[in-house]
């Protein structure tokens, strides 16, 4: 079988580590700085830490913009695989909330019109940061267990709606500031102690399904959350990701490891592509389960049944 | 011989007189208030209640007419909880007398019976050592003396006696009365309204105090960012001053009213001029207040002035009377101090009533608040014990069935309410119980300085120590603000397990002075986060809550 790459767009906030674990290529993108420079962003801290990088943000909110690879930056990385011999499947950030996935498509069609026997999928995952990270990991290890392209394409087309977020989002105005949460118009500042419980909807955007009084009545409703919605989780891989939230992220990670005893468990940071979107203060899991509802509503009730 | 029978005109002229004689009591009696903090109002509220029900009273001959009129005003203008037991007394009262044309000795016992009787009724905990008790036992303990013959103002000089020697006995039944050393203040309103019925029947009439409108009394403060540089000034000014006319003959001693007014007509509108010998009172609108005061000091000095920009009370009004949404539920929030409003209304709050810095918002203005409203179902949060029981009167009296008041005692567990009220995944069933769980387990911590010296169990403070309330108890007292508040964080209940502290920083508190206490938080519990918000708060300097 034509041995095929998995290229993914900064959003996924795979590090180099999980890059080389599980050989997925990611494309850079770029970001401006408060000082109006630009610079191209990488799943890793460059000049900074993530505690000083988010202490900053905190600092000049609206200083920081991101935007995603463009389409000669698309091009390129094609036709280097495809000159390379290697088919090409690219999972993209949802394009409920950039237009990443467009300009990957008008890329391949400028790649085959050059290349026309060059085989490039283009797929949505419909989620970003590390809902995507995962989606794109569970891509690598069915490749490895020998799925085709197209099987390995298939599978995200038809599971994207199974990947999960569970946790909170301190501060909801950044995501509502960048159109990432449903209900934007809403009040959804910072509200001091208060844990905003957030999902995906169906396009990715985090939608607050609940609230909790604080991280100690958080946690109990959110790993009773995801018993009812993880499927099989002693085969699952779990992230964990958040933005400036090592210590409640590892508080975390223990509970639901001795809660579901996952195949593994991984804390990870939120990088600046994503990290400018969303601002400090997420600590969520991510995981592969039950096909989420539309509007949410299962969900809602789920959540707020072990909120009461 | 005494008074046999009195009817609805008297009753007026008597409890006038009571009025008066309550405001001639105003001061000492805010001063009985034992609460250790500036916001001892109990004789303003009692005032405020009395008042509003005579003003809005009948001019009847049938006492139950007069009574009516009397005690549906004092509802609507009751506040605080002494101005709603007041209120509640007379309601009984009423209820007793509705079908009296005169009051007789029978009628007045009776009458008296039923109003303390509806009172205790209207108070869920009744307290003795209060109100309740003085007019219990003022009543009780004579009732068997009074027969047909007894005249009226026997029966009221026996009742004022017996609850004086109640009110002199409220400490040893108050704890908290003995321990502060006073005698309860809503006690000696009470009797002071019916020694003041007592002394009209005996001729002594007591002048109203002209100085009293300078009372602390909650006319909420005017927000200047309704008038800025873009504002349209149509309204002009409201002038009210009184003029006196001088004899000292720089002054033109020509002083010829019909002239004068003429004068004036030339520069605005609304014109009322009244001379009183050598004083002339003028209320005017005008654009041109300088030509007034020109006209007016041709012939004398003022004795008192006063200007109000009418834009910005118009500004206010126009806010006020937005156009209704309809909605499934609205939140009306009783809030003080410009931060905080805006807090409460970016929080989701559909109106905010401004309590002034004491919070005594009365039954009226809730009333007024609720037909702003185009809602199915409102929740009212009153943020301070003293509004609850106002809130509900005013829930009661709108004959509305869809209010449900959530009996928040502090801004602090307003605001953890709202904060966890979630408007888009909720019925409005649900959104009230998210509301009542969010505003538990809120431990509120303040800090002020004292007002007056005082006691509470085995703690003291003078005037002027900082202090530091947990849930409106005093547990510390220090010379040092800091010391005060990081003391009282120690005496919070299982602060260990405690998560998040928000700092409401009160009206005129640097930001200094909250990073200051930022710090020292972070130093002494490392593990509690604090969020600083500008509250903008009178009275206490900081508000926390713990959660």
């Amino acid at each position: 079988m034509k041995k095929f790459r998995i290229l993914c767009d900064i959003t996924c906030d795979l590090n180099e580590k999980f890059q080389k674990e599980f050989d997925i290529d990611v494309l850079s993108g770029h970001m401006t700085l408060p000082d109006k420079t630009e610079k191209v962003t990488y799943p890793k801290w460059v000049d900074t830490t993530a505690e000083k990088f988010y202490t900053d943000l905190k600092k000049d909110p609206n200083g920081y913009s991101t935007a995603p690879p463009n389409v000669a930056e698309f091009t390129e990385v094609f036709e280097k695989f495809v000159s390379e011999g290697c088919d090409v499947l690219t999972m993209t950030i949802s394009g409920g909330m950039s237009g990443t996935f467009n300009f990957a498509s008008k890329a391949r069609e400028a790649v085959l019109e050059k290349h026309p026997d060059a085989n490039i999928k283009v797929v949505d995952s419909r989620r970003f940061t590390t809902g995507f990270g995962l989606m794109a990991v569970n891509a690598a290890i069915l490749r490895n267990e020998g799925k085709s392209m197209d099987e390995v394409a298939e599978y995200i087309e038809n599971n994207k709606n199974r990947y999960h977020q569970a946790g909170w989002l301190d501060d909801l105005s950044f995501v509502a500031k960048k159109g990432r949460l449903t209900h934007s118009k809403a009040f959804f500042g910072k509200l001091a102690g208060i844990k905003p419980l957030g999902e995906f909807d169906y396009n990715g955007l985090t939608t607050v399904i609940g609230k909790a009084k604080g991280a100690k009545k958080a946690y109990p409703a959110l790993l009773s959350y995801i018993g009812e919605t993880i499927e099989n989780p002693e085969e699952q891989i779990v992230f964990i990701a958040h933005t400036n939230r090592l210590p409640q992220a590892e508080q975390y990670k223990k509970m639901i490891e001795e809660k579901f005893h996952p195949k593994a468990i991984y804390i990870n940071d939120v990088y600046p592509a994503n990290g400018i979107n969303i601002g400090p203060g997420l600590m969520a899991a991510y995981y592969f389960g039950k096909p989420i509802s539309e509007g949410l509503k299962e969900e809602t009730e789920i959540i707020n049944k072990y909120l009461k | 011989m005494g008074t046999r029978k009195i009817n609805g005109f008297h009753l007026k002229k008597m409890l006038e007189n009571g009025l008066y004689l309550l405001q001639s009591h105003e001061d000492e009696i805010n001063k009985l208030n034992v609460f250790p903090v500036p916001d001892g109002d109990t004789g303003t509220n009692m005032r405020l209640t009395l008042e509003n029900g005579i003003r809005r009273s009948n001019d009847r001959s049938e006492s139950g007419a007069f009574l009516k009129s009397l005690s549906a005003g004092m509802l609507l203008g009751a506040r605080g909880n002494s101005g709603v037991i007041l209120s509640q007394f007379f309601t009984g009262f009423f209820q007793e007398l509705s079908h009296c044309n005169f009051i007789g000795p029978g009628e007045l016992r009776n009458g008296l019976i039923r109003g303390y009787r509806i009172a205790y009724q209207s108070v869920i905990n009744p307290v003795e050592g209060t109100i309740l008790s003085v007019a219990r036992e003022g009543i009780e303990n004579i009732r068997t003396q009074i027969g047909r013959s007894t005249s009226i103002d026997t029966i009221l000089s026996m009742y004022v006696a017996e609850m004086k020697k109640t009110l002199a006995y409220t400490p040893e039944m108050l704890a908290v009365l003995k321990e502060a050393g006073v005698v309860d203040s809503g006690a000696k309103g009470f009797i002071c309204i019916f020694e003041g019925m007592l002394k009209y029947l005996y001729g002594e009439i007591v002048q109203p105090d002209t100085t009293a409108s300078s009372q602390p009394d909650s006319k909420p403060e005017l927000d200047f960012d309704l008038f800025n540089e873009y504002s349209d000034f149509d309204d002009g000014y409201c002038m009210e001053f009184i003029l006196q006319l001088m004899v000292n003959p720089r002054y033109n001693q020509n002083f010829d009213i019909d002239k004068y007014i003429g004068a004036l007509q030339n520069h605005g509108n609304s014109l009322v001029v009244v001379r009183d010998g050598k004083r002339v009172k003028v209320h005017i609108h005008t654009k041109k207040p300088s030509k007034i005061i020109e006209q007016s000091q041709r012939f004398g000095e003022f004795l008192t002035f006063k200007l109000e920009n009418m834009q910005l009370q118009h500004n206010e009004h126009d806010i006020k009377a937005r156009p209704k949404e309809h909605k499934e539920l609205s939140i009306v929030s009783v809030v003080n101090g410009k931060g905080l409003k805006d807090l409460f209304t970016e929080l989701g709050s559909d109106l905010i009533i401004d309590g002034g810095s004491t919070m005594n918002t009365s039954s009226q203005e809730f009333v007024e608040a609720f037909k702003e409203l185009d809602a199915d179902n409102i929740v009212v949060l009153p943020n301070n014990s003293n509004i609850i029981l106002a809130a509900e009167q005013a829930a009661e009296l709108s004959g509305l069935d869809n209010i449900t008041v959530i009996k928040t005692k502090s801004f602090a567990e307003g605001y953890y309410a709202l904060a966890m009220d979630d408007k888009f995944n909720s019925t409005p069933e649900e959104r009230i119980e998210q509301m009542k769980s969010g505003m538990e387990d809120v431990v509120t911590l303040s800090q002020t300085v004292a007002s007056r010296d005082y006691s509470y169990h085995e703690i003291s403070c003078k005037k002027g120590e900082d202090i530091a309330l947990i849930n409106n108890e005093l547990v510390c007292v220090s010379s040092d603000w800091l010391k005060a508040i990081v003391d009282g964080l120690r005496h919070v209940p299982d602060i260990e397990m405690m998560e998040t502290l928000t700092v409401m920083r009160g009206d005129g508190i640097s930001e200094e002075k909250s990073a200051e206490l930022e710090r020292a938080v972070n130093e002494e519990f490392p593990h509690l986060t604090v969020e600083t918000i500008d509250g903008g708060q009178q009275i206490y300097h900081f508000i926390i809550g713990i959660i």
